[in-house]
């Protein structure tokens, strides 16, 4: 599964760190759903689109198989 | 259901988890002492093997009993280092890890147990039984949490 969480992340201007203290992880696993390593389950994905004011579906790009 | 709230996806109490660490710390370090007294007091018939048993256990849990007090004071008493690690242990990624570790690590076990099991079948029968008895306990609790986690989920 694709994100835009660097895209928007980048717009904003923030570092990973504070993403990762805002929706509760560490930067780490910032770094693992940016490069896609990682799939955020529905809670982290509703945390971050509350935190980039945006829907989950405008942030994580669902692909069918 | 207790087995639930051992793998809850929700956000953890920090602080009553690192007392609930303290206490237990504690506990682990008594038993560190009552294997060392066991030792000093009970063993003089035992063999000298057995001693040095209770010599290792009891060195080894006052130790790691040791660290986890120390450790989780530390976090109490640093608001920073507490939030840090309460993050740590909340990240949902980091979680993950540590379930799959243990999965892949069971895997390696009954492998392991298997590859004993057959090359001590050559070598003396009892330790194959006992390592043929692990095993069964071992399949016996996968499927008796398999069918507790199954009705809990």
């Amino acid at each position: 599964m694709k994100n835009r969480i660097q895209e928007l992340r980048k717009e904003k201007k923030i570092r990973q760190e504070d993403l990762a203290e805002a929706v509760g992880v560490t930067r780490q696993t910032i770094i693992s759903l940016e490069n896609g390593k990682y799939n955020a389950s529905l809670q982290l994905a509703h945390r971050i689109a509350k935190y980039f004011d945006r829907t989950i579906e405008d942030i994580f790009l669902f692909e069918e198989e | 259901m207790w087995l639930n709230r051992l793998f809850s996806d929700g956000p953890i109490d920090f602080e009553k988890r690192c007392r609930t660490r303290i206490l237990v710390g504690k506990g682990v370090i008594l038993l560190g002492l009552l294997s060392l007294a066991v030792m000093a007091f009970g063993g003089k018939g035992a063999e000298e093997a057995a001693s040095t048993f209770y010599m290792g256990t009891g060195i080894g849990l006052m130790t790691g009993g040791i660290i986890s007090v120390m450790r989780n004071r530390r976090y109490l008493a640093d608001p920073n280092r507490k939030r840090e690690r309460a993050i740590a242990e909340s990240d949902e990624r980091n979680r993950l890890l540590g379930l799959r570790c243990w999965a892949l690590a069971g895997y390696s076990m009954f492998l392991v147990l298997y590859v004993g099991i057959l090359i001590s079948g050559f070598l003396n029968g009892t330790v194959a039984k006992v390592l043929l008895a692990v095993v069964a306990v071992y399949a016996l609790l996968l499927g008796l949490f398999r069918f507790l986690l199954g009705k809990s989920m």
